[in-house]
């Protein structure tokens, strides 16, 4: 059954704000900018797929991301991570014990060797590269709905 | 925690099939269509690729 008869855009118009609205909602909780632009078959999947996604890359030890200066690479797993929204917390607190996004700079720092071998035990489980891969996924697939969502509320796309 | 890579691959594949077929389709028919071609492509070009890499040394 197609989407035309399934799901159906909430009557009206809506204001302006309906667009940035959508995008905020849509990072707040995988698919809920989908449920609130009414299509709420797409919202169900999208929120099953996303969660069931991070949820494996939780269970298989995967890591969130710390901004560490001297590696630029580590700014785009952050942004990646956050992208998944308020749900990153739980495996950014799950990792490093604490609501934390990047290292301290300093080499001696005490702060700064304790984030890292937490990090070092992640790293050692056998099945973290996995792990890592469903977070990163997660977070990219969830990039990909807000734009979406901003696509469907703008009326570029159904 | 899945430790079988086929595992994960199965699942990984199926995860992002299904993300894609609802993303870029709004008929059941194009969706499914969408899974099978995608899921069905990224699970074989992976046995391809494993095959290719196998005679490589891990070190």
């Amino acid at each position: 059954m197609s989407d035309t008869l399934v799901e159906q855009a909430a009557p009206g118009a809506r204001s302006a704000a309906a667009p940035f609205v959508a995008c905020f909602l849509a990072w707040l909780l995988p698919g809920l900018g989908h449920f609130y632009l009414g299509k709420k078959v797409r919202a169900a999947v999208f929120f099953a797929v996303v969660v069931i996604m991070f949820a494996l890359g939780v269970g298989s030890d995967g890591a969130a991301s710390l901004i560490e200066q001297r590696q630029p690479l580590t700014f785009l797993a952050t942004f990646d991570n956050l992208a998944t929204g308020p749900i990153d917390l739980i495996d950014r607190y799950l990792t490093y014990g604490s609501i934390v996004y990047s290292l301290p700079g300093e080499e001696g720092d005490p702060r700064r060797r304790e984030l890292v071998e937490r990090l070092r035990a992640k790293v050692r489980s056998v099945t973290y590269e996995y792990g890592n891969t469903f977070l990163l996924t997660a977070g990219l697939m969830n990039i990909l709905l807000i734009l979406d969502a901003f696509d469907i509320a703008t009326g570029r796309k159904d | 925690m899945i430790r079988s890579h086929f595992l994960n691959l199965l699942i990984f594949s199926a995860l992002v099939a299904v993300f894609f077929a609802f993303l870029t389709q709004s008929d059941a028919k194009d969706r499914v269509r969408v899974v099978l071609i995608l899921g069905g492509s990224m699970v074989v070009l992976s046995l391809i690729i494993a095959y290719v890499m196998y005679p490589f040394p891990l070190r």
